[in-house]
């Protein structure tokens, strides 16, 4: 399908329709069957829970489009909220706090493009090992206690609404998504990702610095890794060790139902936020059923697997959806 | 709609006919519905028939096919016919109507060779048209299918499990031995097969140390080994040496001696002329003729290819070299890989690199390029000396590489050409923000769509989908739009046809006429002798000569590639 307007030709391709009509269908149904879904406060409610792992899986499309994956996001957001309630205990000051904590994203992100890019090491090894070693650290850090009596406005950040019913988060949510659509589908940066993560040597025979823009990305990664740990920390109100455990998973399950290719390359952002939507609003209208979090959970699972079948089989043709071209004729 | 130039070389293996004439039929065949007009079909028909009854044993081949398409001209309707007819062209017996699938339709606009051979080998179906097998039409709807039939295909790549050893390798798929293989006897059965095609392979060795020729020819024994009866070689001595090359086709013609229809592709008309019995053209996705070799001549095949009168493609154009150097190179080497090479080049010169595969000539493109950058020695450009040690570099100095690998190197095949043209010069189309401007991207893909005469019906198609002439086309675009002074090609012609060859020596040429310098990798002498002013000649990573066109003859070019005068060399 194939859209006029004020952007130039704006293209909803098969896999987006084909989540597009999955999330009307569920919201249909949700509403359907409970009446509190629709109010506003329910609907605020259900992308806040997750509003953390959405806005790192914002970065980890361009990871994950750029062929490369970054597992050791959730043990940064971790990192990140035990670094910060360390901090806080030891007597810094929260908002001095707030900038060390994100530097440690940026550093995390570093050590993470360091062994990728100048050692070449493949990133699913490298980010596994990080995913280990930042948990560590968090663990270190904070040892079997749990940190919370942080200052009143840092929890009001997470807690109340900014603009209205509207929080901090979702507001920081909607800003990224814009400026990350943008980089990706409109800036020669996003081009770069693509081009690199279809295929690095091109890319390298362009003249294209894939090593950097490689570096950019896990740094990127790391830096809003930490971002969505303080989101996380400020919304909980305390800290533990294991603060943000496994959700690496989710936020890469997300991006994969979003249509991009875990072998780089293909996807675009829409797709993510389409498949964001269709997650929460799955879970949550599961959990107004009174369905459990486990069978949630195995939804989720069965829909992923969906996702990586639908390729290969005729609803995606009925879609119209490409299987990637890797190989192509001659 | 201009032409693009598909060309099918085939013959087939006359005791197949007995075969068939066993099975009550005569011929493999695949009538065409609606583009009957195209085939003469009374003749060959008589031909056909003629061959099934009795030359069972001797050497008189057949050719194969004909396809023909409709091809629309925008992308809307998924039509298409396909039809070929091995052996005998034949009135339309019956029709049998499929839908070509989407995808299938794009490689019809650019190509009929790939849908061909898909279409043979199960993974398309035709629109129109049937084929038959054994005067029975058969849907072949997949691979199984095709294999059943006795059908399969080789491509230039063969595929080949890099840790098994070569019997293992030719029964890979094999379920008669069942799941406990008796290694001894598939040892023997592998040798049988191996020797049959006549090489020499040891049937324990591991694949991943054979030549590229010894792969070719497992696959053909694994072939062998699934009892085919068609098999279609697809530009099978494209990445060979020359001496692999003559053992490849030694072993199509021994298989074709033993009953094996082979239909060869190849865009070396050396190689038709040596092995062919009989030829076919197919040009723009339609037949444009099957002859007996004899009646052919290189003239006459060429001039079918491409569709007109090209006399002149082998001949030298008149130079257009100045006296201005844009490029010196001195003691150039890189540890190891190169050493002591030093030229000249000079603006509007075309200088062709030669030599064998393996004498490092890439090598020594790819450091003046940046990529693998040298380790002695010393590069001035446009009288500055330079040292390039990234390809970001060369590219800011207007140095461009047109590399041999389009698929690897060379292009994202699943974006857009539109994206592939832009992607060397994309600082061109951003704005201070770092913001694409997609319209100007747009328009210079369609000005060179225009220029090159890039068969697409969309700049916005995945490159992809376009057959292999127009693929090296969009790369050439790529890197014309650098306006580069200096342009490397390495092997700028290989694996596509006679017509987009000529295109792109006709814009190798235009650009140095306007003032380029052009270093040409080719390992194709015919291509080095038209093309180069002068040649520089290398041995085993070192330069062994540099010699005028006027005095370089191919044996001459030989004797210093291989560092023996008067070594015979095919191909």
């Amino acid at each position: 399908m194939s859209i006029r307007n004020g952007f130039g030709r704006f293209r909803i391709q098969g896999w987006e329709l084909f989540l597009l009509t999955a999330l009307v269908v569920i919201m249909a149904t949700n509403s359907a069957l409970s009446p509190d879904y629709l109010r506003v406060s329910n609907q605020i409610n259900l992308l806040q829970l997750s509003i953390e792992k959405v806005i790192v899986a914002l970065v980890m499309t361009f990871v994950i489009i750029n062929g490369e994956i970054d597992l050791s996001v959730g043990s940064m957001m971790g990192l990140a909220a035990c670094s910060f309630g360390w901090l806080f205990q030891s007597g810094v000051p929260a908002s001095l706090a707030i900038v060390i904590v994100l530097f440690i994203g940026v550093a995390g992100g570093a050590f993470n493009a360091l062994f990728v890019t100048r050692f070449g090491l493949p990133s699913l090894v490298v980010t596994l090992a990080t995913l280990i070693g930042y948990r560590g650290l968090a663990r270190v850090l904070v040892e079997d206690r749990g940190i919370s009596g942080f200052p009143e406005w840092f929890n009001a950040l997470g807690q109340q609404g900014l603009v209205g019913p509207v929080p901090f988060a979702l507001i920081a949510f909607a800003i990224l998504f814009a400026i990350s659509w943008v980089i990706l589908h409109r800036t020669g940066f996003g081009r770069k990702t693509y081009v690199i993560g279809t295929n690095r040597s091109v890319a390298d025979f362009a003249g294209i610095d894939t090593a950097r823009h490689k570096a950019m990305l896990f740094i990127a990664s790391g830096t809003i890794s930490a971002f969505a740990g303080l989101l996380y920390t400020a919304r909980v109100g305390a800290v533990r060790g294991d603060i943000a455990f496994g959700f690496e998973l989710d936020i890469i399950t997300i991006v994969l139902l979003g249509g991009v290719s875990i072998f780089g390359g293909a996807g675009t952002l829409v797709g993510t936020l389409l498949s964001i939507l269709i997650v929460l609003n799955l879970r949550n209208g599961m959990a107004l059923m009174n369905i459990t979090g486990h069978i949630q959970t195995g939804v989720i699972g069965v829909l992923l697997i969906a996702s990586v079948l639908a390729p290969r089989i005729d609803i995606a043709r009925l879609f119209g959806r490409r299987a990637p071209l890797k190989e192509d004729v001659s | 709609m201009r032409k693009v130039v598909i060309s099918l070389f085939a013959f087939l293996a006359s005791t197949s006919f007995a075969v068939a004439a066993d099975t009550g039929c005569d011929a493999f065949k695949w009538p065409v519905a609606r583009e009957q007009a195209l085939f003469p079909a009374a003749p060959a028909a008589q031909s056909g028939a003629a061959l099934a009854v009795g030359q069972a044993v001797d050497f008189s081949l057949e050719a194969v096919d004909t396809v023909s398409f409709e091809v629309p001209p925008e992308r809307a309707p998924a039509a298409g016919t396909f039809g070929a007819t091995a052996n005998v062209t034949v009135p339309p017996q019956g029709e049998l109507q499929l839908s070509l699938s989407d995808e299938a339709w794009i490689d019809v606009v650019q190509d009929g060779k790939s849908t061909m051979i898909k279409i043979m080998t199960g993974i398309h179906q035709p629109t129109s048209g049937v084929l038959e097998i054994g005067g029975r039409p058969a849907l072949v709807n997949g691979p199984q299918a095709a294999r059943a039939a006795g059908l399969a295909a080789m491509y230039q790549e063969p595929m080949v499990f890099p840790d098994l050893d070569v019997a293992e390798n030719i029964f890979i798929s094999s379920t008669r031995e069942g799941w406990l293989q008796n290694r001894g006897k598939l040892r023997r059965k592998a040798r049988e097969l191996i020797e049959r095609i006549g090489m020499h392979v040891d049937v324990d060795r591991v694949a991943s140390g054979l030549t590229l020729a010894e792969q070719q020819a497992v696959e053909i024994a694994r072939s062998l080994s699934q009892d085919v009866r068609v098999l279609i070689m697809d530009e099978p001595t494209a990445s060979l040496s020359a001496h692999e090359a003559a053992q490849l086709r030694a072993v199509a013609a021994n298989l074709a001696r033993q009953g094996v229809a082979v239909v060869y592709i190849s865009h070396r008309l050396e190689e038709v002329f040596e092995i062919a019995h009989r030829v076919t053209v197919i040009r723009d996705g339609r037949h444009i003729s099957t002859r007996p070799i004899a009646e052919v001549t290189s003239q006459s095949m060429i001039a079918e290819m491409v569709g007109r009168d090209v006399s002149n493609y082998f001949e030298k154009a008149p130079s257009h070299a100045t006296s201005e150097v844009v490029l010196s190179v001195r003691d150039f080497g890189r540890e190891g890989v190169f050493e002591d090479i030093s030229f000249d080049l000079r603006r509007g010169e075309i200088m062709c690199m030669a030599g064998l595969i393996g004498a490092r000539r890439t090598d020594v493109g790819l450091a003046i390029f940046g990529i693998a950058p040298a380790t002695s020695g010393t590069m001035t450009y446009k009288g500055a000396p330079i040292s390039v040690t990234k390809a970001a570099q060369a590219i800011d100095l207007g140095i461009a590489y047109v590399s041999e690998d389009r698929r690897k190197l060379g292009l994202a095949m699943s974006m857009s050409i539109r994206s592939n043209i832009s992607l060397a010069t994309l600082a061109q189309y951003l704005s201070p923000a770092g913001m694409l401007d997609r319209k100007r991207e747009r328009e210079t893909a369609e000005a060179y769509r225009k220029r090159l005469n890039i068969r697409t019906p969309d700049v916005e198609l995945a490159v992809g989908l376009l057959s292999g002439g127009n693929q090296q086309k969009v790369m050439l675009a790529k890197w014309l739009n650098l306006r580069p002074d200096l342009l490397i090609f390495d092997e700028p012609t290989r694996g596509i046809d006679v017509g987009a060859k000529a295109e792109v020596h006709d814009l190798i040429r235009e650009f140095v006429a306007k003032g380029g310098a052009a270093l040409v990798i080719s390992s194709d002498l015919p291509e080095v002798l038209a093309l180069g002013d002068r040649i520089l000649v290398m041995r085993e990573g070192r330069q062994m000569a540099i010699v005028d066109n006027a005095g370089a003859t191919q044996h001459g070019i030989i004797a210093l590639a291989t560092g023996q005068s008067g070594m015979r060399m095919a191909g």
